[in-house]
C-alpha cells in the first residue's frame, strides 16, 4: 500500500514536475534524466548485447555452418543439415533422452522430500535451525567438489557407499560401472547435493502463509492431513512452480557429473546433452553440430519450463 | 528435550475440557511425535555431514590406510587415523592447487565487484527514473534471465578469442559482469525505498550520483550483500566455463584443477584428491558460515519474486 502510494507521487511529480517549480527547471530535471539513464544502463546493456544477444544469434548462425575452432579459414554454410544430422546420431538422441529422463528423475525425488524437510523443520523444534543449515551445506559447495566426492563414495571396492550397505548386511551395488545403475546413483547425488535448495523455497512459501488459514481450519475439526492438503498445498502452488522450473533447468543443464564420474557412460547411460555438446565441439571438433545441439537445448529448456508453468499455473 | 517437548505442547490446540485419558492419550502421541523427529534428525545430520566427514578425514591419510578404514565402516572411517599433511603439501607442489587457489580469488573478487559496479547504477535508472521503454528494458534484460551460460559456451568461447581473452583471466568472468540476477536483486530492494525520499534530495538539489551512493546505496546494504555472495559463489563454484576457456596451467582455476586430479583414465591418489576438495570448499564454506542469512536470501530472492 505504502509502495503504491510512493509510486504514484513519483509518476505525477514526473509527469507534472515539482509544484511551484518554474517549467525550464523541469525539462533541464527531464535532460539530467536522460543522460544519467543512458549513462547508467549502457554499459549494462552493452555487455548483454555482446555476451548474450550476439552469442545467441552466432549461435543460431553458426549452427547452419560447418567449421573448425582451430582453422578460422575453414566455413562453409550448410543449411539445416547439421539439425538433420541429429535424427541420425544415436548418440545425440540418446543424450536427449537421458537427459530428460534424468530431469525427471531429479524433480520427481526432489519436490516431495524438499517440501518434506521444509515441513519438519519449519516447526519451532530444538535443533531446526542448525538441521536446515546442515541439510543446506551441499548447496553452497561446488558440483565439482560434490562429484568429486561422490565419485569416490560409489567407488565399486573401497567406496563409501558400498561399506554402508555391508555394514548394514545389504548386498553391494556397482553404481556407476553398470547402465541401469548409473543414472539413478547420479539422481540420488543431485538429490543429496540440491534438496536443500527446494527446502529454503518452500520455508519461504510456508512462511508467507498467514497462520489464520489454518488455524480457522483447524477450529472448524479440520486434521493435520486434509489442513495440508487442502490449504498448505494450495496456498504453496507458486512456489511448487517455481521449485519444479528451477531444479528441472538445473538438471537440464549437468556437464559436471558426466565429465568427472562417468565420461558419459557406461553405454551413453549418462551421456547429458551438455557433455555432449561439450565433445562433439571441443573434442570431436565439430562446433557447427555443436552448435545446432546447443539450439535444441535452448528450445528444450523454453519448453520445458513454459509447459511447466502453464500446466502448474493452471491447475488451481 | 524439555523445551521441545514444552514449545510443542504449547503450539497444539488442545480442547480446553478433555477427559484425562485423552490428555494422556495425545500426550504419548507427542512424545511419539518428537521421538520421530529426534530420529529423523539423526538420520539427517548422519546423511549430509558424514560424505564430508569421509572426505575430511581422508585428505589426513595416506592412500593405503583410506582403503583400510573405509571397510569395514567404523569409527575410523570418519577420523584422521595417523595424520599425515602429505597429500596438502603434495596438492601444493605437484597439482599447483596453490597458483589456482589464488587465480579464482582474483576472477571471484573482481566479478563481484564489476557485477556490483554495473548493476547498482542499471537497477537505479529502472527504478528511480522515469523514462520511454523503461518496461522494455527491463524486460530485454530480465529475459536473459532464462538462457543458462552451459547453452551458449561455444558461441561464447569464439566472441571470448576474438577479443582476445581467451586463456585470461578476464575472459572468465567479463561475459558475467552484466548480471541479469543481482539487477533483479537490487531492483527489487531499490524498489522498497520509497520516492519521496529522491524528491526531497533533489529539490534540495542532490545530483542523480549523489542521490544512488548516499540516499539509495546505505540503504540497501543488505540486498547488495547477498548480490555480492551470490555472484561469489557462482564465481568461485563454475567450472564448464573456466575448463574451455583457459587452457594453460598457469591460469587455471581452483575447481578445475581439483576435476582434472579426479577424472578417470589414470588410478587417482584419492588422499591428493580429498585435499583438494577440501582446500577449494574452504573459502566458501567460511563465508556460509558467518553470512548465512543473505545465502538464505539470495536463493529465496533467485526464486520467490521471479
Amino acid at each position: 500500500m505504502a509502495e503504491a502510494s510512493s509510486a504514484d507521487i513519483g509518476q505525477a511529480a514526473g509527469r507534472r514536475g515539482l509544484p511551484g517549480r518554474p517549467g525550464r527547471l523541469l525539462s533541464g530535471r527531464r535532460r539530467d534524466t536522460a543522460v544519467t539513464a543512458v549513462v547508467c544502463l549502457v554499459p549494462f546493456l552493452v555487455l548483454l548485447a555482446i555476451f548474450q544477444y550476439f552469442a545467441i544469434g552466432l549461435m543460431i548462425r553458426n549452427s547452419l555452418y560447418s567449421y573448425s575452432l582451430l582453422n578460422s579459414n575453414f566455413s562453409k554454410f550448410v543449411g539445416f543439415a547439421n539439425y538433420t544430422e541429429i535424427f541420425h546420431d544415436h548418440l545425440a538422441l540418446q543424450s536427449i533422452g537421458v537427459t530428460l529422463l534424468f530431469a525427471l528423475g531429479v524433480v520427481v525425488t526432489q519436490v516431495p522430500l524438499g517440501l518434506g524437510l521444509a515441513l519438519l523443520l519449519n516447526m519451532r523444534r530444538r535443533g531446526a535451525p542448525l538441521l536446515r543449515s546442515i541439510v543446506f551445506v551441499p548447496v553452497v559447495t561446488s558440483v565439482v567438489v560434490v562429484t568429486t566426492m561422490w565419485t569416490f563414495i560409489y567407488a565399486p571396492s573401497s567406496g563409501l557407499a558400498n561399506s554402508t550397505l555391508h555394514a548394514l548386511h545389504l548386498p553391494e551395488l556397482k553404481f556407476l560401472t553398470t547402465p541401469h545403475q548409473a543414472l539413478p546413483a547420479l539422481v540420488i547425488m543431485t538429490l543429496w547435493e540440491e534438496v536443500g535448495f527446494s527446502m529454503m523455497l518452500f520455508l519461504a512459501g510456508l512462511q508467507s502463509i498467514p497462520t489464520e488459514f489454518e488455524e480457522a481450519a483447524a477450529v472448524d475439526g479440520a486434521g493435520p492431513w486434509s489442513r495440508f492438503w487442502k490449504i498448505v498445498l494450495p496456498l504453496l502452488n507458486r512456489t511448487t512452480v517455481l521449485v519444479v522450473v528451477v531444479s528441472t533447468i538445473f538438471a537440464l543443464q549437468a556437464f559436471t557429473q558426466s565429465y568427472i564420474m562417468t565420461q558419459g557412460g557406461p553405454d551413453g547411460s549418462t551421456n547429458f546433452m551438455v557433455y555432449n555438446i561439450y565433445t562433439d565441439a571441443f573434442n570431436l571438433g565439430n562446433p557447427g553440430y555443436a552448435s545446432a545441439l546447443s539450439v535444441v537445448l535452448l528450445i528444450i529448456i523454453i519448453i520445458v519450463s513454459a509447459i511447466q508453468m502453464r500446466a502448474l499455473r493452471g491447475r488451481r | 528435550m524439555s523445551r521441545a517437548m514444552v514449545t510443542v505442547t504449547g503450539r497444539g490446540a488442545s480442547p480446553p475440557r478433555a477427559g484425562v485419558a485423552l490428555v494422556r492419550r495425545t500426550r504419548s502421541a507427542r512424545a511419539a511425535r518428537s521421538t520421530g523427529y529426534w530420529l529423523i534428525s539423526a538420520a539427517l545430520v548422519v546423511i549430509f555431514l558424514a560424505p564430508f566427514l569421509w572426505i575430511l578425514a581422508s585428505s589426513f591419510k595416506s592412500q593405503a590406510h583410506i582403503f583400510a578404514d573405509v571397510s569395514p565402516l567404523s569409527v575410523k572411517t570418519f577420523i584422521p587415523t595417523e595424520p599425515t599433511m602429505s597429500n596438502y603439501s603434495a596438492a601444493f607442489t605437484n597439482e599447483h592447487v596453490g597458483r589456482a587457489l589464488i587465480n579464482s580469488l582474483i576472477v571471484s573478487v573482481l566479478q563481484v565487484a564489476l557485477t556490483v559496479l554495473l548493476a547498482v547504477p542499471a537497477a537505479y535508472a529502472l527504478t528511480r527514473l522515469k523514462f520511454r521503454l523503461q518496461g522494455l528494458m527491463f524486460g530485454i534484460i530480465l529475459v536473459t534471465f532464462m538462457i543458462p551460460a552451459e547453452a551458449v559456451v561455444i558461441p561464447l568461447f569464439q566472441i571470448v578469442s576474438d577479443l582476445h581473452l581467451s586463456n585470461t583471466l578476464y575472459g572468465v568472468f567479463m561475459p558475467f559482469i552484466a548480471s541479469p540476477f543481482a539487477l533483479f536483486l537490487l531492483r527489487q530492494a531499490f524498489r522498497d525505498i520509497p520516492l519521496d525520499l529522491d524528491e526531497a534530495a533533489l529539490i534540495d538539489g542532490a545530483s542523480h550520483w549523489k542521490i544512488m551512493t548516499r540516499v539509495i546505496v546505505p540503504n540497501v546494504r543488505p540486498a547488495l550483500a547477498t548480490a555480492a555472495l551470490m555472484t561469489f559463489l557462482f564465481s568461485w563454484n563454475a567450472f564448464l566455463w573456466p575448463l574451455i576457456v583457459i587452457q594453460s596451467q598457469n591460469n587455471q582455476l581452483v575447481q578445475v584443477a581439483i576435476a582434472i586430479n579426479t577424472v578417470p583414465g589414470e588410478l587417482p591418489n584419492w588422499g591428493q584428491v580429498f585435499s583438494g576438495a577440501v582446500i577449494a570448499t574452504l573459502p566458501v564454506l567460511i563465508l556460509f558460515i558467518f553470512l548465512q542469512r543473505y545465502f538464505v536470501r539470495g536463493i529465496v530472492a533467485s526464486g520467490i519474486k521471479g
